[in-house]
């Protein structure tokens, strides 16, 4: 399915030359790329690399010079649909307000202290059961954990009923395993309702796990396609601007190559990483004495990253 | 003709609050005034604490000054220039917030400060003038005129409208407005109309209330609803109801011989009082 990604599917967005300068500096520098319809696109870059810009100039919330186009919506005649999750929801946890309370604000004209409307309670709750939070409707929204919060931004961004769906750093706030459910579940809404999904990760092992296509962007765009065939060490030392205490970051990639073209489990290697153990040499040559488990390379990274 | 059918509205207030004390004339249009206020103060006063606008409403406040400055010079009503200046200012305000990266308590400081002292100054060159300002900074809801009151009932049917239509959205764009304007809601227009509507709010509270108090009588019926609500319905219901019993019932008492106290004053303190129960109710309800 991945081969084919590249040459087959047509776009839902192409960046042609997009820049944007910020007083003295260089935002995004001549950005020319592609972004698959129907499909899982990752942005990935260091911090300030111009990813969170790069997707509010999706949005159309900051003017950029070049042109952002939409081909799939050419003949429509109509901007397309956005959903949005941000990275971290920073608001006033004390304004009393029920889950419902904040997913209605955004759907029913009539005002929330006349009622609410049946007709958009039931849809609401329709969603809230997509992304496994139904029981969550009638708790004070100010009151939830991170990860409640982002299933709910989620399923808010969802009863958009999005072209295009982009979220930024949506398992930034989640623990590994939350993640990975978080992905999990964005693949499987995405499959039943098809619209094209945009991330950006700082976690390249999500990356390579559950995207279909990934952007290397650091103001420039340093390469872009398939993950496995796309983050090469070329590549991401380049984005990264990264070369000591790097482990070898291909090792993902290489080791799901191991895995035949045939076989049959083939897709829940590309998720779940069974091949792992393969990595060990990569987790030896480590010494920071960290269990690293699965998400080994985004450890690396992260501390690399904090190093610079 | 307009004179009369205050009159009589106000004569009404008699029989919702039948004591001696609203025997006089201006108790009753006092009170029929406080009655149009409650609803624009805790409405707003929601809105106002869910946007984290304090600082904006009291800069508003302060315009008065101001206002009154410019109609000295202009030889203008002051009546028409504090609610004109005040709409000018609050616009501006919103418009500073939005487009600058400064931060917004230093944009509304520096307004602020600049409209204070540009009134200080025209109304110390006058003496007529100079004697106003005690009356804008205690407020005197007891000799509010026919003109105010008119205005009142004016601007209570524009923000009724606009909460019908913008009390949900408001609630979206204070928790994210970036999410909200993806979202297709038109921010931009909510908040500089919600900035143009609080400007008239508070300044027509001034006349009531006072500068020093304007923004205690509009942030403390909201903050005790959201001690006790639990959802956005009993936040507007509570904070209508906890306004309302503030404006009335701080009237009633100030007009007692042994209360003496301002009206202002005697209301915004009956609202404190409410905000303290409420607070101490709501962390018992979580133990």
């Amino acid at each position: 399915m991945n081969a084919t990604v590249e040459q087959s599917s047509p776009d839902a967005v192409r960046f042609e030359h997009v820049g944007l300068v910020l007083g003295e500096n260089r935002i995004l520098d001549d950005v020319c790329a592609r972004i698959p319809l129907g499909k899982c696109t990752a942005i990935v870059g260091p911090n300030g690399a111009g990813k969170t810009t790069l997707t509010l100039a999706v949005l159309g919330q900051v003017k950029c010079t070049g042109r952002i186009v939409f081909p799939s919506l050419e003949g429509a005649a109509r901007r397309p649909r956005f959903g949005f999750v941000p990275q971290r929801l920073v608001f006033d946890r004390d304004i009393p307000m029920t889950v419902m309370d904040y997913l209605l604000s955004g759907l029913q004209r009539m005002p929330l202290f006349l009622g609410h409307s049946k007709r958009h309670e039931a849809r609401i709750l329709q969603y809230l059961e997509e992304v496994e939070c139904v029981r969550l409707a009638d708790h004070a929204f100010g009151a939830l954990s991170g990860g409640e919060i982002q299933r709910v931004l989620l399923a808010q961004a969802l009863l958009q009923e999005p072209d295009i769906l982009i979220l930024d750093e949506p398992t930034s706030g989640v623990d590994f395993k939350g993640g990975q459910i978080c992905c999990e579940l964005l693949r499987r809404v995405r499959e039943k309702r098809g619209f094209t999904q945009i991330m950006i990760s700082h976690d390249l092992a999500t990356v390579t796990a559950h995207a279909d296509h990934v952007i290397c962007l650091n103001h420039k765009v340093f390469g872009e396609g398939e993950p496995r065939r796309a983050l090469t060490h070329h590549v991401l030392s380049e984005t990264f601007g990264l070369h000591l205490g790097l482990p070898d970051l291909h090792g993902i990639p290489q080791d799901v190559r191991e895995c035949p073209e045939d076989c049959p489990l083939r897709a829940e290697h590309l998720h779940l990483h069974d091949h792992c153990h393969v990595d060990a040499p990569v987790v030896h040559g480590c010494s920071c004495g960290h269990d690293h488990g699965h998400n080994h390379a985004h450890d690396h990274h992260e501390e690399a990253g904090h190093a610079e | 003709m307009l004179n009369d059918l205050i009159l009589r509205i106000a004569d009404l207030t008699a029989y919702l609050f039948p004591f001696e004390c609203m025997e006089p004339e201006f108790m009753r249009r006092a009170m029929l005034g406080l009655l149009l206020i409650a609803p624009l103060a805790a409405l707003s006063g929601v809105q106002v604490v869910n946007s984290r606008m304090s600082f904006f409403s009291d800069a508003i406040g302060h315009s008065a000054f101001a206002g009154v400055a410019v109609g000295l010079i202009f030889s203008l009503p002051v009546d028409f220039t504090m609610p004109a200046l005040a709409l000018v200012i609050g616009l501006l305000i919103m418009y500073l917030r939005r487009g600058s990266r400064l931060s917004t308590d230093t944009v509304i400081g520096i307004i602020f400060s600049a409209v204070v002292a540009f009134g200080l100054w025209i109304v110390n060159r006058n003496r007529e003038a100079s004697r106003g300002v005690n009356m804008f900074l205690y407020g005197d809801v007891l000799t509010i005129g026919d003109n105010e009151i008119a205005l009142l009932f004016v601007l209570l049917a524009a923000f009724l409208v606009f909460q019908f239509f913008g009390w949900n959205r408001m609630l979206h764009i204070a928790v994210n407005e970036q999410i909200a304007g993806v979202h297709r809601i038109p921010v931009a227009l909510y908040q500089y109309l919600f900035a143009g509507l609080l400007s008239l709010v508070v300044i027509l509270c001034v006349r009531a209330v006072g500068v020093l108090l304007v923004t205690a009588i509009l942030i403390v019926p909201a903050a005790t609803a959201r001690n006790l609500a639990r959802n956005s319905r009993q936040l507007f219901f509570l904070s209508l109801v906890f306004s309302y019993i503030s404006c009335a019932g701080g009237l009633l008492i100030s007009a007692q011989q042994w209360m003496n106290a301002p009206s202002g004053a005697a209301i915004v303190l009956l609202a404190s009082l409410m905000f303290a129960v409420s607070f101490v109710a709501a962390r018992f309800r979580t133990k």
